[in-house]
């Protein structure tokens, strides 16, 4: 095992290296530290006492640790009564909080063929992914690869693992990551958010009312998919627009069909190949879905190619964005950029959407907490529009997007990682290779960890100085580390943008005949029922 | 925008210019994080390489290491501390693991109270991944959100103990 990490540990080094001397050559005047040599000077640790020996609390005493055989957990039978005859899959955050609950926060279950560990603590998840490796993995993705080498595919971020993955991950975070080289695409976005309003004005018009907008995610997905879209692909789809055009709608029926056969995929998946001849449909779909979603990317990719080339060739100036980049770079190869595509735009859609929709619910039935952000919005913009630097002065709006995704509607309810070492957790020898669900859901609700977690209360987010922290693993959204959500950043930034917008234009209010909305799982954490939601203007 | 015309060496072995648009573009210096300086601020772009507008001077720092060793360094000012760590092989496993991207803490330093004090202001999304960090205290900071200036000559910087080290190895008692 040892030998195991340091080889890991060296081909991180060497991966690291690499890039960078890729770097110095594609740049001679990058500036190159000078050799200056490290002195290495014996220090006393005693005056540096570290007081992280809690470090090793959960120290690896195999010897004295709890073995999985005498893990609690819902027996395998209840457990597919659960699922597959009551529908459990729809109910996957609920399941979470009653398990924890009947057997503790560190809970084992089988789902088919699937043993899985579910963690349900802040300080274990804490554990497992800051014991995590140089290329984490999520969980099986068989399916998706399959399909992949079906039809001569790439995998993307999503589906790839090993170095594969950490190869293209090297390059897309470089350019997608950091918070102020997103900041710079939200004169692109502003434009999008502009439209949202406009088609928030044109629906509300329709209805009796003048004022109610029916199942508001339909909008905040159209809006989603425009916003994403133009960072990736340097390119307006249209989808905000009357009618929408003809390739940009089949992409969302593509989408659609992807997301409402996930329950089928997650099917297809289970269920064995060989028994495929007899159960068609389930892979079928989720092969016309993929051919889609690829389809698309591959368009607007190519598109962005032949526009590249054609400049190049008559030697003009090639101005551009991300796609520009990527095609001109060629730090990956143009199969690996349509894979990437395919996958970025899939997973930056329905996620934004899902939480702008609850954001818009909790603030049209909180409307003090609202009306404490508008002062804020107020205060700090006077009616401007904001930029991406505007946002680090808008604490409640952060604030807002955080209590409601990373508490109380967290998209993801639940992350998967498969471990890459042994590990020990809550007193239990999980060996390597074991399948984690970390209950995001669970601990994000967890009293411990949030007092008066029931309520909406975005001020809890406020910070009283640089010193006021919170140990926060109870609440991580985008996940932690170098598997987390690549695009966390340009999704922070598309919905600040949308949000104080439209707080700056509207009243958001519930509709008079509005009931409870209760969250459901389909994949992801969603709306069980449309929302509806009254856009007063503020004039 | 004639300043900020960059070059990109294309895999073709063609050479196209770049020109940054004022808002479309991307940055991209190198592997990891150099310092925002002022001008990677107003450059939004392609940004392939950029020389640094103004001169850079040398600065000696002190880490003290996981097993209390101290390790002295000099580097360049503008630099992150990251920067420093990698561009040196000081040998902190696992430190830095997402390249300076804020996407998690594991770049985690504890400084002294005046060079904290002394560095200013702090990110929200650098606080957030703090709030991450393992064995947090009041003086820590992301060594890839620290950047080297002068006036930082002679700092100290512990490298605090993080779980990783604590993983299990199954083929011995304790990998500790």
């Amino acid at each position: 095992m040892a030998l195991h990490d340091t080889f890991l540990h060296l081909g991180r080094k060497n991966l690291l290296q690499h890039t960078y001397k890729q770097i110095f050559m594609q740049t001679r005047g990058l500036h190159k530290t000078t050799a200056s040599g490290s002195v290495d000077i014996t220090h006393s640790p005693a005056d540096l006492k570290d007081d992280t020996a809690k470090a090793s609390e959960e120290v690896l005493d195999v010897a004295n640790a709890k073995n999985l055989k005498d893990m609690p957990g819902p027996s395998t039978v209840s457990n597919l009564l659960e699922f597959f005859y009551r529908d459990g899959f729809s109910r996957i955050h609920e399941i979470q909080m009653e398990h924890s609950q009947k057997y503790g926060k560190i809970f084992k279950s089988r789902f088919g063929p699937q043993f899985v560990v579910s963690i349900a603590d802040r300080d274990m998840v804490a554990h497992v992914l800051r014991a995590e490796g140089v290329a984490p993995q999520r969980g099986n993705m068989e399916s998706w690869k399959e399909y992949r080498d079906l039809r001569g595919r790439s995998t993307g971020l999503i589906s790839a693992e090993g170095e594969e993955w950490l190869k293209m991950r090297s390059v897309l975070r470089q350019l997608i990551m950091r918070p102020r080289d997103v900041a710079v695409f939200a004169p692109d976005v502003n434009p999008v958010v502009e439209d949202l309003v406009k088609r928030i004005k044109t629906m509300r018009s329709l209805q009796p009312d003048g004022q109610t907008v029916e199942n508001i995610n339909d909008l905040f997905f159209k809006y989603a998919m425009e916003g994403v879209a133009t960072i990736l692909y340097e390119a307006r789809l249209g989808c905000l627009e009357e009618d929408i055009p003809k390739m940009s709608q089949e992409y969302i029926e593509a989408l659609h069909l992807m997301f409402s056969s996930f329950k089928t995929t997650m099917y297809a998946g289970a269920i064995p190949k060989w028994l495929r001849p007899i159960i068609p449909k389930p892979w079928e779909e989720f092969c016309s879905s993929w051919d889609g979603l690829f389809k698309f990317s591959q368009i607007h990719v190519d598109k962005k190619l032949s526009e590249v080339k054609r400049k190049m060739e008559r030697g003009e100036e090639i101005k551009g964005g991300l796609l520009t980049h990527m095609l001109v770079t060629r730090e990956m190869s143009v199969e690996d950029i349509y894979a990437n595509m395919t996958e970025m735009l899939l997973a930056g859609v329905d996620t934004t959407s899902f939480t702008l929709s609850w954001s818009a619910y909790l603030l049209a039935r909180h409307p003090m907490v609202q009306q404490q952000i508008f002062e804020e919005v107020e205060r700090v913009l006077g009616g401007r529009v904001p930029t991406g630097e505007d946002v680090a002065n808008l604490p409640l709006i952060r604030g807002l997007v955080k209590e409601t995704l990373s508490r109380l509607f967290p998209v993801l309810p639940g992350n998967g990682r498969v471990t890459q070492d042994d590990l020990i957790v809550g007193g239990y020898f999980i060996p390597k290779g074991t399948q984690l669900a970390l209950c995001h859901y669970s601990t994000s609700m967890d009293e411990e960890n949030f007092p008066s977690a029931e309520e909406f209360r975005p001020e809890r987010w406020l910070r009283k100085d640089s010193t006021d922290r919170v140990d926060n693993f109870g609440s991580i959204p985008f996940g932690y580390g170098i598997r987390s959500c690549i695009g966390r950043r340009i999704a922070e930034l598309e919905m600040y943008l949308a949000l104080t917008q439209l707080l700056q234009k509207f009243h958001i209010k519930v509709s008079p005949d509005a009931t409870d909305v209760r969250a459901k799982t389909h994949g992801l954490l969603c709306p069980g029922a449309p929302i509806n939601l009254r856009f007063v203007d503020r004039d | 925008m004639s300043s900020s015309l960059v070059r990109v060496l294309l895999h073709r072995a063609a050479v196209a210019r770049v020109t940054l648009a004022p808002h479309q573009t991307l940055r991209k210096t190198s592997a990891l994080s150099r310092c925002g300086s002022v001008l990677h601020r107003q450059i939004r772009g392609i940004n392939t390489f950029t020389l640094p507008l103004r001169t850079e001077e040398k600065v000696t720092i002190n880490f003290v290491n996981r097993d209390g060793k101290k390790i002295s360094v000099t580097a360049l000012t503008g630099n992150s501390i990251l920067d420093v760590v990698v561009d040196q092989n000081l040998d902190f496993d696992g430190f830095g693991a997402c390249e300076g991207t804020l996407a998690c803490s594991t770049c985690h330093v504890i400084l002294e109270e005046d060079v904290y004090k002394k560095l200013g202001s702090i990110s929200d999304e650098e606080m957030d991944m703090l709030d991450l960090a393992y064995g947090l205290t009041d003086t820590s900071r992301l060594g890839c959100q620290v950047c080297l200036r002068k006036d930082l000559e002679g700092m100290l910087l512990r490298v605090p103990e993080t779980v990783a080290d604590a993983r299990v190895d199954s083929q011995q008692e304790s990998s500790t």
